[in-house]
């Protein structure tokens, strides 16, 4: 460059000195390095996010594909129609559960009555012979079910071995080594007629269960009387359960009869059986589920707790240091929330296993706290232990980003309303907390995100039950243990063989963990940004 | 020069006296007198203040009078703020801070003293600031907070105090429309009225102003000198004001500061015309400050 020489020579006294002095690193200004320097870590940081989101993408892909496969086997090895066999005998024990928990009841009374147990059970022999008698009752079909199971799984596993076989032959012909591939003997297997031995059972089942029918109705005409009267209605009701549960009968037999061995799979099932499967069971040996439901539920119910603990004190602590708080007080507090964070998650997480569940369930065995719902429990490590501790975890960055949002608001509003005679709650309440409402919800927001990554906590403290928990006990539920997305991928991916189904459906939940984390962050921004618009 | 006359249209009357004040002098209110003008209210005896170890005022001692606009004046970091805050107990909100000597006494009433209740004091003394600080809620909202905060929540009650306060400051016109609109979308002074009519809805007894028009233009510092002419009918003010000849135009006592020491304190007229301490001569006529 010519003109680079003459922009750096001295100037003649008398010139307007205002060139620019252009030092040159590999023909760029010290301007243009700075600028490429930063420019290209922002670059570094969008490139590896897509590549995560890319690798992220391509191996979870595949499963809706292989999943799609495992469904049809599923239906076309029979399994399907041997599982709608089963739910009569299913829904026959939830039946049964419900006799026992009447039993239960009714022992419970007699107890408290002041009789012993050995009395109390002799007043209920009666009532123990009528629930036999309704027990009895299923066996039959309870053996053709079972019976059915392990034909309709040896055609799996024929299936699968098949298929097995297929492959290793695909992969000598790759390699060409014809010869071996030559050798290797792929048994084809022919579901419809495989099948027809299962479907073939359909009139044996139809008076099986007709005779099943019938035998309930005769059990449950003449009911046992209760030695505890307020019982009685609660056998009432089981009798209509009963006659319910038999008139579905008909319905049962004629989806068996509408069964169609090789209607396809849309491939929308193989995503719903994902999205509200409520089943996640891997290694069975008769039929995997890959039901996300169980797990998000659990991600759901920790972070639930988690914040109803986190979000009073976070932001309770952040109004304190910021309004009430001694500057003294002040310099001390800030820090010690922050350090938190500093925690390890798993030493949290050892510590909740070796103190905080074995706490709470001593402390939920206390007399004076049998009014909480859920109380006594026996399970140590639970949602609620989980949630406790998850709650220490986002304390911090909710009190961190509450008191930015706090102190974001101008003086002058606090002034003001001193000023007309407000006390420091109401100034607290009605003028602070209002004009930094957006910015504590986007706090409690990224709270939330924070939580719902967390991984080493709940796989340790959750008690890993992949199960939805029983509603039903209200907020007993909670003292359930759960298991959940994180944990999951964490617990069985070292286990999986890579690029088998088990393994792409882990990726999966991580796509859906990484899109509740975008969404939730992006909804924070998205609050905060129109915070400051209104404020001005 | 606009002179305040013009604006009589746009103010709504507080009553029908109002047409007589068109002109700012002293004299003006003393032609329709109104109950206590005049009275010693606030006497501020021998005061010394201090920021922490800063002492801040000097030996402070003046009588403030009933029903009179009371200017104070004197160059920048001069304390006139300070004694300001110091007449709503507004820096107890500053750590550190104490009247070190002396005592401010309103109808007589220690405001030091140890039964008096901050909160009640605010109620009667309301302050209007420099920087107008409308909440982030509606206008309605704005003025209603001082009632809702004492409890008051019926919604005639409100009404018609919201209506009444934005007659009283002179807004009622320009707002009636928007009332549930927020009061952060007003013009700066159509906001700084709203501040001024949210303290008149409490009621008090003083209104404290600190440089209210010093971030308005002409038109709107005009609008708001004649509602402190109405304004002074009910309440007694005190304003802290740069402008010469603001506090020539709406002030019926002057007190003037400098360096955290009360200089001279008179009638407006003798302070402008014929001031007795040649540091208030100096700084009246702009030779310094
Ligand atoms: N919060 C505070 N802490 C310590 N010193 C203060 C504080 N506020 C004011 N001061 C000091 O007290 C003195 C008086 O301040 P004050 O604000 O009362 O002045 P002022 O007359 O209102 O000035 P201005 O006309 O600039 O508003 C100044 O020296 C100032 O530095
Ligand atoms: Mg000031």
């Amino acid at each position: 460059m010519s003109s680079a020489n003459s922009d750096t020579a001295p100037a003649s006294p008398g010139t307007f000195l205002i060139q620019k002095e252009r030092t040159r690193f590999f023909g760029l200004t010290l301007d243009e390095c700075i600028k490429t320097f930063f420019g290209g870590n922002a670059v570094v940081a969008v490139v590896v996010l897509g590549l995560i989101t890319l690798f992220l993408f391509r191996e979870g892909a595949d499963f809706f594909g292989q999943n799609r496969e495992s469904l049809r086997v599923y239906r076309q090895a029979g399994l399907e129609y041997v599982d709608i066999m089963r739910e009569t005998e299913r829904d026959h024990t939830a039946l049964t559960r419900y006799l026992f928990d009447i039993r239960l009841q009714a022992l419970k009374a007699l107890t408290a009555d002041g009789l012993s147990v050995a009395e109390a059970n002799a007043k209920l022999a009666a009532f123990d012979d009528f629930s036999y008698a309704y027990g009895d009752a299923v066996l039959n079909v309870r053996g053709l079910v079972s019976d059915l199971t392990e034909a309709a799984s040896a055609i799996k596993t024929k299936a699968n071995v098949a298929d097995d076989r297929r492959i290793e032959r695909d992969q000598y012909l790759a390699a060409g080594m014809t010869a071996e591939a030559a050798a290797v003997t792929v048994e084809d297997v022919d579901f419809a007629t495989e099948v027809k031995a299962i479907t073939g059972t359909l009139p044996f089942y139809k008076d099986e269960l007709t005779n099943f029918g019938t035998e309930l109705e005769r059990v449950v005409t003449e009911l046992p009387v209760l030695p505890v009267p307020e019982v009685q209605p609660r056998l009432e009701r089981f009798r209509q359960l009963t006659r319910q549960y038999v008139a579905g009968f008909p319905d049962n037999v004629e989806r068996l009869e509408n069964w169609d061995q090789f209607a396809p799979v849309p491939l929308s099932r193989s995503f719903t059986s994902f999205i509200f499967g409520t089943q996640w069971l891997t290694a069975s040996f008769w039929q995997d589920w890959y039901g996300v439901v169980p797990l998000f539920v659990g991600s759901l119910m920790v972070s639930t707790i988690a914040l109803f603990i986190a979000v009073p004190l976070g932001v309770g602590a952040a109004v304190y240091v910021n309004q009430i708080a001694s500057p003294r007080e002040q310099r001390f507090i800030k820090p010690f929330i922050e350090f938190i964070s500093a925690i390890p998650s798993v030493v949290l997480g050892f510590f909740g296993i070796a103190m905080l569940g074995t706490a709470l369930r001593a402390m939920s065995q206390w007399e004076a706290m049998s009014w909480v719902p859920g109380f006594p429990f026996a399970e140590r490590l639970n949602a609620l232990t989980a949630g406790c501790l998850l709650a220490v975890i986002a304390v911090p960055t909710i009190f961190t980003l509450a008191e930015d949002a706090i102190n974001n608001v101008p003086r002058a509003f606090k002034e003001a309303s001193f000023a007309l005679g407000a006390s420091r709650l109401q100034t607290i309440l009605r003028i602070i907390v209002p004009a930094s409402l957006s910015g504590i919800v986007s706090a409690v927001l990224l709270g939330l995100g924070r939580v719902i990554g967390e991984t080493m906590v709940v796989l340790l403290c959750a008690g890993n039950r992949i199960a939805i928990p029983d509603f039903t006990e209200g907020l007993a539920a909670f003292m359930q243990p759960v298991h959940t997305m994180t944990g999951i991928i964490a617990q069985e991916m070292g286990e999986v063989v890579r690029g088998s189904i088990h393994y792409r459906a882990l990726f999966v939940v991580g796509l859906l963990l990484f899109f509740i984390a975008l969404t939730i962050n992006f909804l924070a921004q998205k609050i905060v940004r129109k915070y400051r618009i209104s404020v001005g | 020069m606009v002179t305040s006359s013009n604006f009589q249209s746009t103010t709504a009357p507080m009553d029908s006296s109002a047409t007589t004040t068109g002109r700012p002098a002293p004299k003006a209110s003393a032609a329709a007198p109104a109950p206590g003008i005049g009275r010693t209210l606030i006497d501020i005896d021998h005061v010394d203040f201090y920021y922490g170890a800063k002492q801040a005022l000097f030996d402070v001692n003046v009588k403030l009078e009933e029903k009179r606009v009371t200017a104070f004046i004197g160059p920048s970091g001069c304390g006139k703020s300070t004694l300001l805050r110091c007449l709503n107990r507004m820096n107890d909100l500053i750590d550190g801070t104490a009247i070190r000597k002396g005592s401010i006494k309103i109808r007589d009433v220690d405001i030091y003293g140890r039964d008096v209740d901050p909160i009640e004091l605010r109620k009667r003394v309301g302050m209007v600031f420099q920087k107008s600080n409308p909440f982030p809620k509606s206008i309605y909202e704005n003025i209603a907070y001082g009632l809702r905060i004492q409890g008051r929540n019926k919604k005639s009650d409100l009404d018609e105090v919201v209506e009444k306060s934005l007659r009283g400051a002179a807004l009622w016109d320009e707002v009636k429309d928007r009332l549930h609109e927020s009061g952060l979308g007003l013009s700066g002074g159509q906001q700084q009225r709203l501040c001024i009519a949210r303290t008149i809805a409490v009621s008090p007894e003083v209104i404290l102003m600190d440089e209210p028009c010093s971030a308005l233009d002409p038109i709107a510092t005009a609008k708001v000198e004649e509602l402190i002419h109405e304004l002074k009918k009910e309440f007694t003010i005190i304003i802290v004001t740069h402008s010469m000849q603001q506090a020539a135009r709406c002030s019926d006592k002057t007190a003037f500061f400098y360096m955290g020491q009360l200089i001279e304190y008179d009638d407006t007229k003798k302070i402008f015309m014929n001031p007795s301490n040649p540091q208030t001569e100096a700084y009246v006529s702009g030779r310094f400050g």
